[in-house]
C-alpha cells in the first residue's frame, strides 16, 4: 500500500479555481460515498478549506490511482480536466506524510501558522472516520498529523499571537486609517473567521464592533464574545454607511452585498474610506465594488501579499518548525517499515516458537521423569532464551535506518531462518533444503 | 557661500534618496542633519544680505525664491519633527535644489525702488512665501498620497506601503497644510491689495500702473487661489477628500511654481522688480 495524495491550493491554483473545486458545496460524505467505491484505492480523507482541496489515499498503484483521481476531481466539481490539470500537485510515500505534517501544522497556510487549519484537519479526518473510509495506514497518518502539529504550536512561536488573514488584514486597516482606536466596524456573519477577525480588531482597541447574520442567536452569540452589540441582518445597509471596516465571512453562495449597496453607501457617507474585508468563500461581496474611491476590498487571496511580511517576520520559527516535521516524518517513517517487517518478526518468533516445541516434544520422554515444578522450569528457561535470543533482531529490524534496509534485513532474516517455506514438522535438517528466493520483497507497507 | 548653500542642499537630496531606498535609520539622521545645516545656513546668508543691504532681501524673483526654498526648507523640517516621519523629504529636497539652482543661477543684488519702501512690502512677501511653502508640503503629501494609494487599491504593498505613514495621516496633514497656506495666501493678497490702493493714486512707477486683474503675475496667483479654495470647499461640503484633495493640491502647487519662476522671471509687467 502507498500513501498517495492529489489536491489544489494556493499554492498552485487561484481562488476562482478553489471555489469550483470546494467539496464543501457538494459536500464532503458524497465525495469520500463516491471514492469509497472506486477500485483503484483502498482508503480516502477528503481535506477541503478556502485555500485546498485535497485527496488523501491509499493504493497499490499510485501511477493509476492518480490518473484516476484526476478524473474523479474533474467530474465532481464539473470542472473540466484541462482546466484543472495544471493546478493539480500530488504527492506519494514520505512526501504524503510531510506534507500533511505541514498543513496540519500551519506551515503550508496562505499566512503562514494559522491556526484555523488545524481544527480543519481534524473535521476532514473525523468525518472520514465517521464514513468508515480510512484505514489502518491514515488513522496513523493524521493522528500523528494532530500531535505535529499540537507540538509545533506548543514549542514555537508559529501559532502565537496573530492570526494569519485577520493579521493581515489588521496590517492593511493600519496603513489605511492609522490608528484603529476610532475606528467602528461592522462584522457580517458570525463564523470562525469572522470571530477571529473581530477579536483582533478589539485588541487594537476599536470604538465598537457591530455584528450582524443571518441567524440572530449567533450574532448575539459572537457579539457578546467580542465585546460588540448585535444588530438585525435588515439593518445593514444602515450600517454601512457608519462602519470603517466591515468583515464579511458569510457561508452565502453569493455575493451577499453588490456594488450598488456599497456605491450608494459611499455617496451618504461622503466618500468617507471603507475598508472591506471579504474573507467569505465563496466571496460575500462583489469585486466590483472595489472599482469604487475610497473603498479598499480585500479578498482572502488579496491578503496574500501581506503574507511575505510575516514569513519574514516568523521565519525564525518556521525553520524551527519544518526541523520538528522533518524529524516526525523521520519517525512515521522508522513505524512504516517497522510495520513493514511486522511479517517477517511474526515469522521469525512463530519459527522460533516451533523450533523449541518441537525440541520440547523430542525431549519428552526424559523430560517426563521430571517434577511438574522442575518441567514447568524447563518449559520457562527455554522461553527466556528464546526471547532473549530474538530481542536485537526484532529491535534491529524494527529500527532499520531506511526503507531500502528495512526490505534487505527482512529479506536476509526470511533466508538465514528459512522462514519463507513451512517448518518442516519434526525434521531438524530444513537448512539443507536450497529454497528459491521469495516472489516478493517483503511488503514496506502491509 | 551660495555656491557653498547649494551644495548642502544637494548633499541634503542625496541623503534622503538614500535614506528613502533603504529605510535606514542613520542615514535617516545624516539627511535631518545636512538638510538642517543648510536650512541653518541659508537663515546666516539672508541674515547676511538682510544687514547688507539694510532690509529683509525679498525684492526680485531670484531672492524671493532663495527665501522660499529657505521657508520650505525650515517648514519641512519642523513638519518632520512634529510627526517624527521623514518619508517626505526625498520628495521635498529636489524641489528645494531645484529652485535654489534658480535662484543661484540669477542671483543679483538689487537696490529697492522707492515704491517698495513700506512696511506693508515684508508682511505681503512673507505671507505669500509662507503661503507657497505650505502649498508646497501640501503637494508633495498629495503625491505621496496618491503613490500609497495606488499601491492599496491595486492590493500589492510594497515600496511605498512600507515607507509611509497612513492614508488617513497623510490626508490630514494634506488637508492642514492647505488650510495654512490658503489663511497665508489669502491674507498676503489682501494686505498687497489695500497697499496697492494706497499706493495706485500717488505713484508714477508704470509696474505699480501695470499691477491690475490682466497681469499675469496676479491673475496666476488669484487662480491658485481659487483651486485652493475650491480644494476646502469641496473637502467641507461636497467630502472630496483624499485622492482628489490630493490631486488638487498638486495642480494648486503647479500654478504657485508657475507664477514663482516662468511668470516670476519673464512674464509679469507688475512684479518685475
Amino acid at each position: 500500500m502507498e500513501l498517495l495524495l492529489l489536491g489544489v491550493s494556493h499554492h498552485t491554483a487561484p481562488v476562482d479555481l478553489r471555489e469550483r473545486v470546494d467539496f464543501s458545496r457538494r459536500g464532503v460524505t458524497t465525495a469520500l460515498g463516491e471514492l469509497s467505491v472506486r477500485p483503484t484505492l483502498a482508503e480516502a480523507v477528503v481535506l477541503t478549506t478556502c485555500n485546498r482541496a485535497e485527496l488523501y489515499v491509499t493504493c497499490e498503484d499510485p501511477v493509476a490511482t492518480v490518473r484516476d483521481l484526476a478524473v474523479f476531481m474533474s467530474r465532481f466539481h464539473d470542472v473540466p480536466k484541462t482546466e484543472l490539470a495544471p493546478h493539480l500537485y500530488t504527492h506519494t510515500g514520505p512526501d504524503v506524510v510531510r506534507h500533511l505534517f505541514r498543513v496540519a501544522s500551519g506551515l503550508d497556510s496562505l499566512v503562514v501558522g494559522e491556526p484555523q487549519i488545524f481544527g480543519q484537519v481534524k473535521d476532514a479526518y473525523a468525518t472520514a472516520s465517521e464514513e468508515r473510509t480510512t484505514g489502518a495506514l491514515l488513522n496513523k497518518l493524521f493522528t500523528s498529523a494532530f500531535g505535529v502539529g499540537k507540538r509545533v504550536r506548543a514549542d514555537t512561536g508559529l501559532g502565537e499571537g496573530a492570526v494569519s488573514v485577520s493579521y493581515a488584514a489588521i496590517t492593511l486597516a493600519r496603513k489605511i486609517f492609522g490608528s484603529l482606536e476610532q475606528r467602528d466596524v461592522l462584522v457580517v456573519g458570525a463564523g470562525e473567521m469572522a470571530e477571529l477577525t473581530a477579536t483582533h480588531l478589539r485588541s487594537q482597541a476599536v470604538r465598537s464592533i457591530a455584528v450582524t447574520s443571518r441567524t440572530r442567536t449567533r450574532a448575539e452569540a459572537l457579539a457578546q464574545k467580542v465585546d460588540g452589540h448585535a444588530v438585525t441582518w435588515s439593518e445593514l445597509p444602515a450600517q454601512l454607511l457608519t462602519a470603517d471596516i466591515m468583515v464579511t465571512a458569510t457561508g452565502a453562495q453569493t455575493p451577499v452585498i453588490n456594488r450598488t449597496q456599497v456605491d450608494e453607501a459611499m455617496r451618504a457617507r461622503r466618500n468617507r474610506p471603507l475598508f472591506i474585508i471579504d474573507i467569505g468563500l465563496p466571496r460575500d461581496v462583489d469585486p466590483a465594488a472595489s472599482d469604487l474611491e475610497q473603498v479598499f476590498l480585500y479578498n482572502i487571496d488579496d491578503l496574500r501579499t501581506l503574507v511575505d511580511e510575516n514569513l519574514a517576520r516568523r521565519r525564525d520559527q518556521m525553520s524551527q518548525a519544518e526541523s520538528m516535521v522533518s524529524d516526525e516524518v523521520e519517525s512515521f517513517q522508522t513505524w512504516l517499515r517497522a510495520r513493514g517487517s511486522i511479517p517477517t518478526l511474526v515469522a521469525l518468533r512463530r519459527h522460533f516458537e516451533d523450533l523449541r516445541q518441537s525440541e520440547l516434544n523430542r525431549l519428552e520422554p526424559k523430560l517426563n521423569g521430571l517434577s511438574p515444578e522442575a518441567r514447568s522450569r524447563v518449559d520457562e528457561i527455554t522461553r527466556l532464551l528464546v526471547q532473549k535470543l530474538l530481542i536485537s533482531p526484532t529491535e534491529r529490524l524494527k529500527n532499520a535506518g531506511d526503507e531500502q534496509t528495512a526490505a534487505q534485513y527482512s529479506e536476509v532474516v526470511t533466508q538465514l531462518f528459512g522462514l519463507a517455506e513451512p517448518l518442516a514438522g519434526e525434521t531438524t535438517s530444513t537448512d539443507e533444503h536450497t529454497s528459491p528466493p521469495p516472489k516478493t520483497k517483503t511488503p514496506v507497507t502491509s | 557661500m551660495t555656491i557653498l548653500l547649494l551644495s548642502l542642499y544637494v548633499a541634503a537630496g542625496v541623503t534622503y534618496g538614500m535614506h528613502f531606498a533603504r529605510r535606514d535609520a542613520g542615514a535617516g539622521r545624516l539627511a535631518s542633519a545636512t538638510l538642517a545645516a543648510a536650512a541653518l545656513m541659508h537663515t546666516f546668508v539672508i541674515g547676511m544680505r538682510t544687514v547688507e543691504v539694510g532690509h529683509l532681501p525679498f525684492v526680485g524673483a531670484p531672492a524671493a525664491i532663495s527665501a522660499f526654498v529657505w521657508l520650505l526648507a525650515v517648514a519641512y523640517l519642523y513638519t518632520e519633527v512634529t510627526t517624527d516621519e521623514r518619508a517626505m523629504g526625498v520628495f521635498i529636497v529636489p524641489l528645494l535644489v531645484i529652485l535654489q539652482t534658480v535662484s543661484t543661477l540669477s542671483d543679483r543684488v538689487i537696490e529697492p525702488p522707492p515704491v517698495l519702501d513700506s512696511p506693508w512690502f515684508a508682511v505681503h512677501v512673507s505671507s505669500l512665501l509662507f503661503a507657497y511653502a505650505a502649498f508646497a508640503l501640501a503637494c508633495v503629501i498629495g503625491i505621496t498620497y496618491v503613490l500609497l494609494f495606488r499601491e492599496l487599491k491595486s492590493k500589492q504593498l510594497g515600496f511605498f506601503a512600507a515607507r509611509l505613514p497612513s492614508l488617513q495621516v497623510l490626508d490630514t496633514m494634506n488637508g492642514r497644510a492647505v488650510g495654512v497656506g490658503w489663511l497665508f495666501l489669502t491674507a498676503g493678497l489682501a494686505v498687497g491689495g489695500v497697499w496697492l490702493f494706497q499706493l495706485q493714486p500717488e505713484t508714477a512707477d508704470p509696474r505699480v500702473a501695470a499691477m491690475t486683474l490682466l497681469d499675469p503675475k496676479i491673475s496666476v496667483v488669484l487662480l491658485s487661489w481659487t483651486v485652493y479654495s475650491f480644494e476646502l470647499y469641496a473637502r467641507r461640503v461636497i467630502g472630496w477628500s483624499g485622492r482628489r484633495a490630493a490631486w488638487l493640491s498638486a495642480l494648486g502647487f503647479s500654478i504657485v511654481l508657475l507664477n514663482l519662476v516662468p511668470v516670476g522671471y519673464f512674464l509679469t509687467k507688475s512684479h518685475n522688480f
